[in-house]
């Protein structure tokens, strides 16, 4: 009895705990940011987001995150399959490399490719004879948020794949079915909720992705700009209603990104509970 | 004549030697355990008669064709999973009809079919359900149904009673074994349970550390075990090294040592009356278990522990009791080679087994 009516206390003294300090390091901060970025009237507000360049920030973003999103969910699922359905020599080395971009700072990973495709490179007459520019460029930007992206969706997809086994597949395969069939009818019913979480994810961490990006983007306005570099230009040049209004769009990607997920993950276990 | 034939079989998992020269053959309608501890290898010739593994060498036979390099799915078998995988996210109907629809057969005939496998396993009604709303018992059958929904020759299962509670394994098993004679289809299970061995089986294949020990009728492996292994594998046997300080044994036959089993030793009271009172020795109890429909009764004598069945009918016997101990035959075990001993007081006498 006693222990109990401790932990009664104990549970409320977390959760005040909890609060306080989401309160004061989250929810404190982004309500400052609103406030700031309406601190001039809604019209500046407006016209800030409505910049030109602005927009073409966000748009390059957008970009930037949609092609990061495919091309991670393509090899996340190959990577995940491979590394969950198949034994092989070198799989531990092959899943620790996945890991790499979460340990490696994202500076790092943008000077990465600096030095593999910038002009001291040997890959750079190569790029250059055809006219291809990753470096300072778009394709740069993709890059960089591709790898600081990668390991997201695999990762979600592991411990699913692996505490399914093989069984589902093999009686799938026994009773004649191919590859693809075996995919679309039994693997990826089983595998859907966590995919679209990584997919989530991974679209909430290209959205904002700065470092790297800094690194490989040469910061041209309107051009190699996306939208966390727009916001850092804005601020460096003490332009805090364009700063902070820039900053909305980013926290409203966020909150969308986060009903995502929990409307994802409520479905994820409903599905869970009936069919187990 | 041979249906499921296994030659030469050799298989290596990396540096482990799960299968070592696999033979046997197995006549078509007949059911077969595979039978042995875990790690012995059963599963992995499962397997490999599925065609979910590949022998690194030697040959899988089935109906006179090397089917070394033809798909299990082309291999006419069906497969029963230890947990039965089935697929968790589609209807009792649609996992039924899977592999019907992967064929292309034609919608109507997959209702017929499915509708018939539902009425065979007696789970009508439940076509709609998914598995996890089942029970394990249900779970079964319908993965029972689903692996027979293309008319396989031969039925392979994994452990099919491991996952349900024992009261429903025993009604299961009954089950199984009736649906196989009524369907007549060759069927081999794996199992580490020699009682569901027993029960189910026609024929008994008793594998250890990937090796075949011995092939038989479950009789055959009770009467006459061929190897140490199965002497102690089968029956609740107890070792005994001094087997030579029992009397009216033949005391010329060398052996490192011989198994009792329970079934083999008569406890008496003393003054109950004997049919071989001279040729039964004095031990004393040390323990008794009651078995609900017997009593196991253990007796020290010769300085070892040997176990006997008692009848609850019969008079009751206290620890520390002196009694008659009469044994009936032992295994003497001599260089890998297993010799029955029979009582010399039962000279030329049956015995059931």
């Amino acid at each position: 009895m006693n222990l109990r009516k401790e932990n009664k206390a104990l549970k409320y003294f977390l959760i005040i705990i909890s609060f306080i300090f989401l309160g004061v390091f989250l929810i404190l901060p982004l309500i400052y940011i609103i406030i700031t970025a309406l601190k001039n009237g809604v019209a500046a507000y407006v016209n800030a987001i409505s910049d030109e360049y602005a927009i073409k920030a966000a748009l390059l973003t957008l970009e930037a995150t949609l092609i990061a999103v495919v091309v991670n969910t393509i090899f996340g699922v190959f990577a995940a399959w491979l590394i969950t359905k198949y034994t092989f020599r070198g799989k531990k080395i092959l899943s620790t490399f996945i890991d790499l971009p979460v340990t490696v700072s994202p500076i790092i990973a943008g000077l990465i490719y600096v030095l593999t495709f910038g002009r001291q490179s040997s890959l750079f007459p190569i790029l250059d004879s055809y006219g291809i520019q990753i470096i300072f460029a778009v394709p740069g930007i993709v890059l960089a948020t591709i790898f600081v992206t990668f390991p997201f969706i695999s990762r979600e997809l592991i411990p699913v794949l692996t505490s399914q086994g093989t069984d589902e597949e093999e009686a799938a395969a026994l009773m004649g079915a191919g590859l693809f069939k075996i995919f679309k009818k039994v693997t990826f019913p089983n595998v859907k909720w966590a995919l679209l979480y990584g997919i989530v994810l991974c679209t909430a961490r290209s959205i904002g992705e700065f470092g790297a990006v800094s690194v490989l983007s040469g910061h041209l306005r309107g051009k190699t700009n996306t939208l966390p570099l727009y916001i850092e230009l804005l601020y460096q040049g003490y332009d805090f209603t364009g700063a902070f209004a820039a900053s909305s769009i980013l926290v409203i990607f966020a909150v969308v990104v986060l009903v995502l997920r929990l409307v994802i993950e409520k479905r994820g276990e409903k599905n869970l509970d009936i069919k187990k | 004549m041979a249906y499921v034939e296994l030659h030469d079989i050799n298989k290596h998992f990396k540096k482990f030697h799960a299968s070592k020269n696999i033979n046997f053959s197995i006549e078509k309608g007949k059911l077969v355990a595979l039978l042995g501890p875990s790690g012995s290898g059963k599963t992995t010739i499962l397997r490999m008669i599925a065609g979910l593994e590949n022998p690194d060498s030697g040959e899988v036979i089935i109906d006179g064709k090397v089917v070394n390099n033809i798909p299990g799915s082309e291999r006419g078998i069906g497969f029963v999973f230890q947990n039965y995988a089935l697929f968790r996210y589609m209807t009792v109907f649609d996992n039924i009809a899977f592999g019907l629809r992967v064929k292309k057969t034609p919608e109507s005939k997959v209702k017929e079919r499915v509708n018939e496998l539902l009425e065979l396993i007696n789970c009508q009604g439940l076509e709609k359900r998914y598995p996890s709303q089942l029970s394990g018992g249900q779970q079964q059958r319908v993965a029972f149904a689903r692996a027979l929904a293309h008319n396989p020759q031969i039925l392979l299962l994994d452990e099919p009673f491991a996952a349900i509670d024992a009261k429903v394994r025993l009604e299961l098993r009954t089950w199984l074994r009736q649906m196989i004679t009524r369907l007549n289809i060759t069927s081999i299970f794996v199992t580490h349970d020699q009682d569901e061995a027993i029960e189910v089986a026609d024929e008994i294949v008793v594998t250890n550390k990937g090796r075949v020990e011995q092939v038989g009728s479950p009789q055959e492996l009770y009467k006459n075990p061929a190897t140490p292994f199965v002497a102690e594998f089968i029956g609740n046997s107890v070792a005994v090294e001094n087997y030579q300080d029992f009397r009216y044994f033949d005391r010329k036959q060398e052996g490192e040592k011989a198994y009792i089993r329970p079934e083999f030793v008569s406890v008496f009271k003393k003054g109950e009356s004997i049919q071989y009172a001279n040729s039964a020795e004095e031990g004393t109890v040390c323990d008794k278990i009651f078995r609900g429909s017997s009593i196991e009764i253990k007796v020290k004598i010769h300085g070892n522990i040997i176990s006997a069945i008692r009848s609850i009918n019969d008079a009751e016997i206290n620890l520390g009791e002196k009694v008659d101990v009469f044994i009936h035959r032992l295994y003497i075990v001599k260089d890998n080679e297993v010799i029955l001993a029979n009582n010399s007081s039962l000279v030329e006498e049956e015995m059931v087994i």
